[in-house]
C-alpha cells in the first residue's frame, strides 16, 4: 500500500549492518538506525521518488552519524586505547585473515576511509552509489578505497606483494 | 599488463567491472602471478568484513526500527503536538487575560521579587558557613534584637520556632538597596538534622502595602511578606509543607499585634 515505507523496511537490515560496523556497538547502531528511520519518514516530502531510497538513507545516517561523533568529540570523549593496533603479526596461514586484527583494523582507519570501506565492501554498493552517498567525485572513493585497503593489508599482516608497484 | 592498474584490481575484486574489463584483468591475471595474489588479498579483505560485520544484517529487526510502526508514532506524535500548540494557545490566552485583571496584585509588589532573591542569595551564602554561619550568637539574643531592632528602624523579636524543631542559630546585619530600606536583617535557625532556614528582614517598603508570596527560587522554597512595618523573606530548602509550617510560625510572631497586617494567606 504504502510503496516508500516498503522500500524503507527492506533497507533496514543493511543500515543496522553498516551503522554495527560503523559503531562496533549494537545499541549506538541501532539508535542511529531509528533516528535515521524517523527522519527519514518524517521528511518523506523532500525525497525525489525517481532515486534510490537506499542510498537517501545511507546518507541521513551517515550525516548523523558525522554529527553525533563531532558532538562527542566535543565533549572530549577520550580515544579508545583497545582501539589501536598492536604491532602486527603475519597470519597464521596462507589465505585466512584473522578476524580479530582485521575488526581492530578497521576501527583505525580514518572515519572517511571506514565509511567508503564499509559501504563498498561490506554493503557491496556500485562506486558510484558509494560516491554519491559520500558527496565525493569517484577518483576520490577510489583513492579512499586504496588507502584504506592498504592500511588494512599492513596491519594484518597480509603479505604484500612488492612486484605490484611495477604494474601502474 | 600496462593497462592493468592497481585500481582497475581493486575494482576487479569489487566486482564492479564491466564485462568488457572484467576480461581484460582475468587476461591479465593469468599471466601475473603478483596480480593474481593482490586480488586474492582484496577478496579475502572482504571476506573477513563480510564474515565480521554481516551477521547484524541477518538479526531479526526489533520493532522500534519497523518503518510503518515509526510512521505511525511519528504522525500520532505530530497529532500530539497540535493538540499541545492548541493548548499552549489557550493557555496563553488564559495567562494573558489573568495578568490583566492581575494587576492590582503585581503593582502592590514592586520590590518583593529583588527581595527574595536577596534573600536566597544571603541564605545560600551564609548556611553554607559553619564557623561564621552568624554574625551574633543566639546566646547574645537580647542584643541580637535590639541591635537589628535599631538598625532597622523598627522592632524586631526573635521568632521562636522550637515547636516548629528550630532553634534560633544567630543573626547578622546585611547591607541591602537604598530603595528597599538600605539593610537587612538575617537570622537563622537550624534543626536537629543539621536543617538551616534563615529569616531576611528588612523595614517596610516605602509604599508599605502588604504582600504576600509562597515562591521556588532558584532551588529555595520562599515565603515573602510585606506589611506596613516589614517585609520578611522565610528560606530554606524543606520539603513545601514543613517551610509553610515555619513560615506560618514567623508570619504570626512577626505580625503580632501589627493591626495593618492583613490575614496570611494560606495557599
Amino acid at each position: 500500500m504504502d510503496q516508500f515505507l516498503d522500500q524503507v523496511e527492506a533497507c533496514v537490515p543493511a543500515l543496522r549492518r553498516y551503522a554495527r560496523a560503523l559503531t562496533r556497538n549494537a545499541d549506538l547502531a541501532d539508535d542511529l538506525v531509528q533516528d535515521c528511520l524517523e527522519r527519514a519518514i518524517s521528511r518523506r516530502g523532500l525525497f525525489r521518488p525517481s532515486g534510490p531510497v537506499r542510498a537517501w538513507l545511507f546518507t541521513i545516517l551517515l550525516n548523523l552519524y558525522r554529527n553525533a561523533l563531532r558532538s562527542s568529540h566535543r565533549r572530549g570523549e577520550t580515544v579508545d586505547i583497545d582501539a589501536v593496533p598492536e604491532p602486527s603479526t603475519p597470519a597464521p596461514q596462507p589465505g585466512h585473515i584473522a578476524l580479530a586484527e582485521m575488526a581492530r583494523a578497521i576501527d583505525t582507519l580514518p572515519l572517511e576511509q571506514k565509511e567508503a570501506l564499509l559501504l563498498v565492501a561490506l554493503e557491496g554498493l556500485p562506486y558510484a552509489e558509494a560516491a554519491g552517498i559520500l558527496k565525493v567525485p569517484m577518483g576520490t572513493l577510489m583513492s579512499r578505497l586504496g588507502r584504506a585497503r592498504a592500511t588494512l593489508r599492513v596491519i594484518t599482516g597480509s603479505p604484500v606483494e612488492p612486484h605490484l608497484r611495477t604494474v601502474k | 599488463m600496462s593497462e592493468v592498474t592497481r585500481d582497475m584490481l581493486m575494482a576487479y575484486a569489487d566486482g564492479q567491472l564491466d564485462a568488457d574489463e572484467r576480461a581484460t584483468v582475468e587476461t591479465a591475471l593469468t599471466t601475473n602471478p603478483d596480480a593474481a595474489a593482490e586480488v586474492a588479498l582484496l577478496q579475502r579483505q572482504t571476506d573477513a568484513i563480510k564474515t565480521l560485520f554481516a551477521p547484524a544484517g541477518a538479526e531479526a529487526v526489533p520493532a522500534r526500527l519497523k518503518p510503518r510502526r515509526l510512521a505511525a508514532e511519528l504522525s500520532r506524535r505530530r497529532a500530539n503536538s497540535w493538540g499541545w500548540a492548541a493548548a499552549a494557545i489557550v493557555l496563553v490566552g488564559l495567562g494573558l487575560g489573568a495578568g490583566w485583571f492581575a494587576r492590582p496584585l503585581f503593582d502592590a509588589r514592586p520590590a518583593s521579587a529583588s527581595l527574595i532573591a536577596d534573600a536566597v542569595n544571603a541564605h545560600t551564602v551564609y548556611v553554607a558557613e559553619n564557623r561564621h554561619a552568624v554574625e551574633v550568637a543566639s546566646n547574645d539574643s537580647e542584643h541580637l534584637s535590639t541591635w537589628l531592632s535599631n538598625r532597622l528602624a523598627t522592632p524586631l523579636g526573635m521568632p521562636d520556632l522550637n515547636a516548629q524543631g528550630f532553634t534560633l542559630v544567630g543573626g547578622r546585619l546585611l547591607p541591602g538597596e537604598p530603595d528597599k530600606g538600605g539593610r537587612a536583617a538575617q537570622l537563622m535557625y537550624e534543626n536537629a538534622a543539621k536543617d538551616r532556614i534563615t529569616i531576611y528582614v528588612t523595614a517596610a517598603l516605602p509604599d508599605r502595602q502588604p504582600a504576600y508570596q509562597f515562591t521556588q527560587y532558584e532551588g529555595a522554597e520562599a515565603f515573602y511578606w510585606a506589611n506596613a512595618r516589614i517585609t520578611c523573606t522565610v528560606v530554606g530548602t524543606l520539603p513545601e509543607a514543613q517551610m509553610k509550617a515555619v513560615a506560618g510560625a514567623v508570619y504570626d510572631q512577626l505580625t503580632e499585634g501589627d493591626v495593618s497586617a492583613d490575614r496570611m494567606y494560606r495557599g
